[in-house]
């Protein structure tokens, strides 16, 4: 298990957890961000981490990317 | 008399619900802001068979959870106003993820209309709907359109008139299985029955979002009933505890398996999707390097194309600089904003002539003249400027660059307590201040857009540059030392400006770290130029309406003590005489700080108040000369004081057109003050920090 953050882009990977805030979880969650959803890194390097997830592109902060946890698939 | 009902659009963002608003209204709108926010409220009427209809275009949002702001205004506008029907917009090719806010919709209300948007992309796509088999399964009506090519709006039409005529009306909410969560339901919707609370929502809506630790209901439960809310906290409690999973995500996630199950059943995908142009592109937009040079060069041709046209600049300074000076004047004059000075000039003398063969020849003719028509002038030369500023933002958000481009910036802006999507204002600011302060309009977070629209004015605009400029002209001989001036202005305004939107962050707004970003990247697409024109319209119509009167009042205001002294009117244009510069010289003490103790700059910064090449009018008029870099001599600058006074004309405090779209953009008179002083504050510290400086190093 790793952070959505250490993905390469072009890596896939399922959600297992999210670290964050109630607040925060809940947001990611409406977003398609739920654990157990397959997401793929489109884009990953300095800044935001960009990712599809339910077929929708979306860029996460890298502070949050950092906590939402992957199995790597 | 025609019936009037009222029908709210709702949607997340990126489903084209505002070209569907804009393709029923035709554009004939109101926009203004929502209570209390800066966030945008259009709204519409039309009239369809006889029936009136008030369309008002709910803040694009991803859910109903009242998490943010814009969720809790469209919740609470259902709730409250209980719309005859309310729409949601959804997108036909994305519906896995777009149906989320549908479903909540029509959990928390019953007449609701699915407008399943860009079936034309969808059916390009090999995607092929059931339309009638999702209306069979959610018990709504489901209208195919495709709001961009007006297909299907006059079905939904006739839709929107059954439901509110209370035809094709399901009986109760939608009901979603919540698996383990249902007994926990059923208990607290039927305390909540009992004990008559909360009667403004369903009960098992209520039920789902207190299991789900919905703060906003929870408070309005305390509120009327404490026991109750006890009770329902200790059933939360025990539920997560039996089910061993946070109540929220089994919510969620039962949510998003009902969608699942209905993209399962209704949609077939004939034909694989091939990958398109925004793959490709993306290739580039989103490179660690590629994506920030091909943003900048987006924003620099964006800038580029708004202040040419209107002003100009910069391509004025660019061929001067090269030697085209003739050609440089042709541009200035030719530009937008010279046309229209011009025919002001040229309107402005034919009353004038008009007045004076009337035998008015006095105050009168002046206040038309220069106050009135002065003003107006002002005003209406920034109508093409905005419009396009407005253009060129929707044509961004539309086409899917804006957050691609906020992505590209946003690990410089996030040192700052701003995120990506302030790059926009920052780089519209070098134009003109005004369009920095609306264009914050394209940030979604509420507090990010008060302070970037609070600090953005920092960023010296074109006008500054030129007072900018003469100043570095007239004080120093060398043109090294002229540019060494003028870049370190701009460096310090762009430090200022990241700064203090820091410390706003942190001591105004008591936010610690910037908003994290989570952004959706909508495929790109061609930008519908009717949507634009209308966003821009409207937006620019709003802005005049209510900015004009501020920027006509105050103006007129500056023109009565530019012209009035205690002598009368001065016919003679005897400025020194004015309560203008009586009241300059109250002032001395306080440029007196910045080593620039005479009233004469006291009076061009009450000049510059207007327009900041007014300060330039100001030492010409004053010393009767009409080169400014000549007057600034004659008045004895030096270039200790020109650096005080590139400083303080830099920053002490926003035009007054940027001060009216502050008004106009933050709603709360509070934050406009703050901005002011703000301004001044850094004007007085940067300013007198040079000259003190200065003279402790024996400079003067």
């Amino acid at each position: 298990m790793i952070p959505l953050a250490f993905l390469m882009p072009g890596q896939r990977g399922r959600i297992v957890t999210l670290d964050v805030g109630r607040g925060k979880a809940r947001r990611l969650m409406e977003m398609g961000l739920l654990p157990g959803e397959f997401v793929e890194v489109l884009s990953n390097s300095v800044g935001p981490v960009v990712i599809r997830v339910r077929g929708m592109m979306l860029a996460i902060g890298r502070n949050v990317a950092s906590r939402i946890w992957v199995e790597v698939t | 008399m025609a019936r009037e009902i009222l029908v709210a659009i709702a949607g997340s963002p990126n489903v084209g619900k505002s070209t569907l608003f804009n393709r029923i209204t035709g554009g004939d709108v109101h926009v203004a802001n929502w209570p209390g926010v800066t966030l945008t409220r259009t709204e519409g009427y039309i009239e369809h068979h006889n029936v009136k209809i008030r369309l008002v275009d709910l803040p694009g949002t991803y859910s109903f959870s009242a998490q943010d702001i814009g969720e809790l205004i469209a919740r609470e506008f259902l709730v409250r106003e209980k719309p005859d029907v309310l729409v949601v917009v959804v997108d036909a090719t994305s519906l896995e993820k777009s149906l989320y806010l549908a479903i909540m919709a029509m959990e928390l209300y019953e007449r609701v209309i699915l407008a399943v948007n860009m079936i034309d992309a969808a059916s390009k796509r090999g995607l092929r709907i059931d339309f009638q088999g999702l209306k069979s399964r959610l018990g709504v009506p489901v209208v195919p359109i495709s709001a961009l090519k007006g297909i299907g709006v006059g079905v939904l039409l006739d839709r929107i008139l059954e439901v509110a005529e209370g035809k094709t009306v399901r009986r109760e909410s939608l009901k979603i299985d919540y698996d383990g969560l249902e007994p926990y339901i059923y208990e607290i919707a039927r305390h909540l029955r009992i004990k008559g609370a909360l009667k403004d929502y369903p009960s098992r809506w209520a039920a789902i979002r207190l299991l789900e630790g919905d703060d906003k209901i929870f408070e309005e439960l305390k509120k009327v009933d404490h026991d109750l809310a006890d009770y329902v906290r200790s059933v939360r409690e025990r539920a997560e505890v039996e089910l061993g999973e946070d109540p929220e995500k089994i919510a969620i996630s039962s949510r998003y398996m009902f969608i699942d199950e209905l993209v399962k059943s209704y949609v077939a995908r004939v034909r694989l999707a091939t990958p398109g142009l925004s793959e490709r592109l993306d290739k580039v937009m989103l490179h660690p390097i590629f994506g920030p040079i091909a943003a900048t060069f987006v924003i620099l041709a964006t800038f580029f194309l708004i202040f040419a046209v209107n002003t100009g600049f910069p391509l004025n300074m660019i061929l001067e600089h090269l030697g085209y000076g003739e050609l440089a004047g042709l541009v200035e004059e030719y530009s937008l904003s010279g046309v229209l000075g011009l025919m002001f000039d040229w309107f402005s003398t034919i009353v004038e002539g008009w007045m004076n063969s009337l035998g008015y020849n006095g105050w009168l003719t002046s206040l038309i003249t220069e106050g009135l028509i002065g003003s107006l002038g002002t005003l209406i030369s920034f109508v093409p400027l905005l419009l396009m500023a407005y253009i060129f933002l929707g044509a961004m958000q539309d086409s899917g660059l804006f957050p691609r481009a906020a992505v590209a910036y946003d690990n410089l802006f996030r040192r700052f307590g701003l995120s990506g999507r302030a790059f926009f204002p920052a780089a519209l600011g070098m134009g003109c201040s005004v369009a920095a302060v609306v264009s914050t309009r394209g940030i979604d977070d509420d507090r990010e857009r008060m302070v970037t629209a609070m600090t953005s004015p920092l960023i010296p605009c074109q006008a500054r540059l030129l007072v900018l400029l003469t100043i570095a002209s007239a004080a120093f001989a060398n043109p090294l030392h002229q540019s060494i001036l003028t870049i370190s202005i701009y460096v310090l305004s762009f430090i200022l400006y990241l700064l203090t939107s820091k410390l706003l962050n942190k001591y105004l707004f008591k936010v610690e770290h910037a908003p994290d970003l989570l952004m959706e990247l909508p495929p790109y697409h061609r930008p519908s130029l009717r949507v634009i024109w209308w966003y821009a319209r409207s937006n620019t119509e709003h802005f005049l309406r209510r900015a004009g009167l501020l920027i006509l009042g105050l103006g007129i205001a500056t023109w009565y003590l530019l012209n009035f002294g205690p002598s009368g009117f001065l016919s003679d244009g005897n400025i020194a005489g004015s309560y203008a510069a009586m009241l300059g010289r109250l002032l001395v003490p306080i440029t007196g700080l910045i080593g620039l103790p005479d009233w004469r700059y006291t009076l061009a910064f009450e000049v510059g108040f207007v327009a900041k090449e007014g300060l330039l009018i100001t030492f010409s008029s004053i010393a009767g000369v009409p080169d400014p870099i000549e007057a600034l001599r004659s008045i004895g600058i030096t270039p200790v004081k020109a650096i005080s006074l590139a400083l303080a004309m830099n920053y002490y405090v926003p035009c007054l057109a940027t001060v009216a779209a502050l008004f106009t953009e933050l709603r709360i008179g509070k934050y406009v003050i703050i901005t002011i002083l703000m301004e001044l504050g850094l004007a007085l510290i940067t300013a007198s920090l040079v000259y003190r400086s200065a003279l402790f190093l024996g400079f003067m």
